[in-house]
């Protein structure tokens, strides 16, 4: 196998599957490392071998991963799927860990496809077993036909909170009640973004009728929810939360969270990519220009990952990356480049109208979310909210030093499920913005690997370097 | 709490779970897999002792790891094959 590639794209979502297509059907060497056993990410999962009924049930917006998936087989990008990547440098090189191996590869270009993740929100009792992202029973159905089976309440806020609960509608999932803690009323932003909205009736009737489908259900649905939370000892027995200035309670099995979804930005920041913060989602990005070039010449960052915008958007985004490369190398010239990106840049566009409505409908407020004192806010290293609030009381005004003193991030997961509330955590204790308090430092490996792995791998490409063990402690 | 949709057909296989010969449905992670045969949990966490159960099924998590053939492994990233040895160490606790 070789170890040079015109291009290396990280992930293989709808933004990974439509740059590598273009990028292969321009001509480059082209490689595409994908953490999951088959192409599709979160969005189109196990898209090739969903049984009829599946199809049927998750309807267009699934099926469309079939002809994504179709061109990218016929194209020569190479696929390696299983792939983990744990350390990527803005000069093109990767390590990945793949059946127990790792290696090293060199890219000219490093396309990062890495999508997004829900936003992590801990509420009380959230790490009980029985609780789980709305999204994980979402894969759970398309990866291995699975329904819940016993009684279940979803709670949150969102989109896709809804979309997954008319899901399990239509599956006759009993359903005990929908917690939303979004806000009754929109804010009267809310108008401003409507009208451009209205120019795509065929995304507002798409909404419509999965509010109706709950609607119909007659399931108990309750908004401007507050104070949510998971109640059991070894496993989940019973949801609480306030609505309407009322105590309720659900004996559930199965607890369903989903608090919108967030750009994963850990490789950017292991790269040292320029990030910058959504005030409005409440969320970090990579800063990139309209082709999705970071502030590294060579590094793109496409899909959800750059910035929240859907399945579509990330499809026109992994083109418009690969359009651009092709262009790097040399092989269309910018006019051809402007002339192909013009009509996805259209269609970007059209994807994106009723996008800033849907935002600001859901849009996550500062302190909406409950954090109590004893809830366990890093899972890993069983570090609760109480443990952070005492080290910025001490005055720890960074996540980074509030991860020194308390080991908040520092487990396997890497502060991917901490980092977000743990900022939010900080900034509203040192009464300051999220922004002000940092972002938690990433270091390789990505992901654990055993170390033997490293110890085993053929270093051919550092080969003329000495080893710099201390690069990423340099800033 | 959780069960297999009817137009599934994914053949079990046979794997050795937690020092025992069990047959698991194949075709899936191995998250997915115990997950329909009702066994929630994953992990006793090593810094609360307490039983943790997989939460985001995407690789984000890291509560569903376990011993898979000798290496701690996501779950919900390895596809269950015949064969496997898998370890929960879940100790004394008794699985519902």
């Amino acid at each position: 196998m070789s170890s040079y590639y015109d291009s290396a794209v990280i992930g293989a979502g709808p933004a990974g599957l439509a740059a590598a297509s273009r990028m292969a059907e321009l001509g480059l060497k082209v490689l595409v490392l994908d953490e999951q056993p088959r192409p599709g990410g979160q969005i189109y999962r196990n898209v090739e071998n969903a049984s009829p009924a599946t199809l049927q049930l998750m309807g267009e917006d699934y099926r469309r991963g079939l002809d994504l998936i179709k061109r990218f087989n016929h194209s020569s990008a190479h696929y390696e799927s299983n792939a983990m990547v744990w350390q990527t440098s803005s000069d093109g090189r990767i390590c990945y860990s793949r059946n127990r191996k790792s290696r090293e590869i060199k890219a000219g270009h490093i396309v990062v496809a890495t999508g997004a993740m829900e936003r992590p929100c801990p509420i009380p009792g959230w790490n009980l077993p029985g609780v789980m992202g709305a999204g994980a029973a979402n894969n759970l159905a398309k990866e291995a036909g699975l329904t819940p089976s016993g009684r279940v309440v979803l709670a949150g806020s969102g989109p896709l909170l809804l979309l997954e609960a008319s899901l399990l509608i239509e599956k006759g999932v009993e359903i005990a009640a929908i917690l939303e803690t979004t806000p009754k009323l929109p804010s009267p932003n809310t108008l401003v973004h409507l009208i451009p909205a209205l120019r795509r009736t065929d995304f507002l009737a798409k909404g419509l009728k999965m509010v109706r489908t709950i609607k119909k259900s007659g399931i108990l649905h309750h908004k401007a929810v507050t104070k949510l939370r998971a109640v059991g000892g070894d496993r989940l027995k019973r949801v609480e939360a306030v609505a309407n200035g009322k105590t309720v309670a659900f004996e559930a099995e199965l607890l369903l969270l989903h608090f919108g979804v967030i750009p994963s930005t850990h490789l950017f920041r292991l790269m040292g990519c320029t990030m910058e913060y959504n005030d409005r989602q409440r969320y970090w990005y990579p800063v990139c220009d309209s082709w999705g070039r970071t502030n590294h010449e060579n590094v793109f960052a496409t899909g959800d990952g750059s910035g929240v915008r859907g399945a579509l958007a990330a499809e026109y985004k992994g083109e418009l990356a690969a359009l651009e490369i092709g262009h790097c190398c040399g092989i269309i010239p910018h006019y051809e480049r402007d002339e192909l990106a013009s009509p996805i840049r259209a269609m970007l566009y059209s994807d994106n109208l009723p996008r800033p409505l849907v935002d600001e409908i859901y849009a996550p407020a500062a302190g909406a979310h409950f954090f109590e004192d004893e809830t366990v806010l890093c899972r890993c290293e069983n570090v609760t909210v109480g443990d952070v609030r005492k080290a910025v009381k001490e005055g720890v005004r960074n996540v980074n030093e509030v991860k020194i003193v308390t080991r908040c991030g520092m487990g396997p997961c890497q502060g991917r499920m901490c980092g977000p509330a743990l900022a939010e955590i900080v900034a509203a204790e040192a009464k300051t913005e999220v922004e002000q308090v940092g972002l938690l430092t990433v270091r390789p490996p990505l992901k654990p690997i055993p170390l033997g792995e490293v110890a085993e791998m053929e270093l051919e490409l550092g080969s003329q370097e000495q080893a710099d063990l201390f690069k990423n402690m340099r800033k | 709490m959780f069960k297999r949709d009817q137009h599934t057909d994914n053949e079990n296989v046979a794997v050795i779970l937690d020092g025992e010969t069990t047959n698991l449905p194949g075709n899936m992670s191995v998250a997915a897999s115990l997950l329909s045969e009702g066994r929630i949990v994953a992990k006793i966490s090593p810094a609360s002792k307490k039983p943790c159960s997989p939460h985001c099924l995407m690789g984000v998590c890291y509560e569903c790891l376990m011993e898979i053939d000798g290496v701690k492994q996501q779950a919900c990233m390895v596809e269950i094959q015949e064969g496997m040895v898998i370890n929960r160490r879940l100790g004394t606790m008794e699985e519902d």
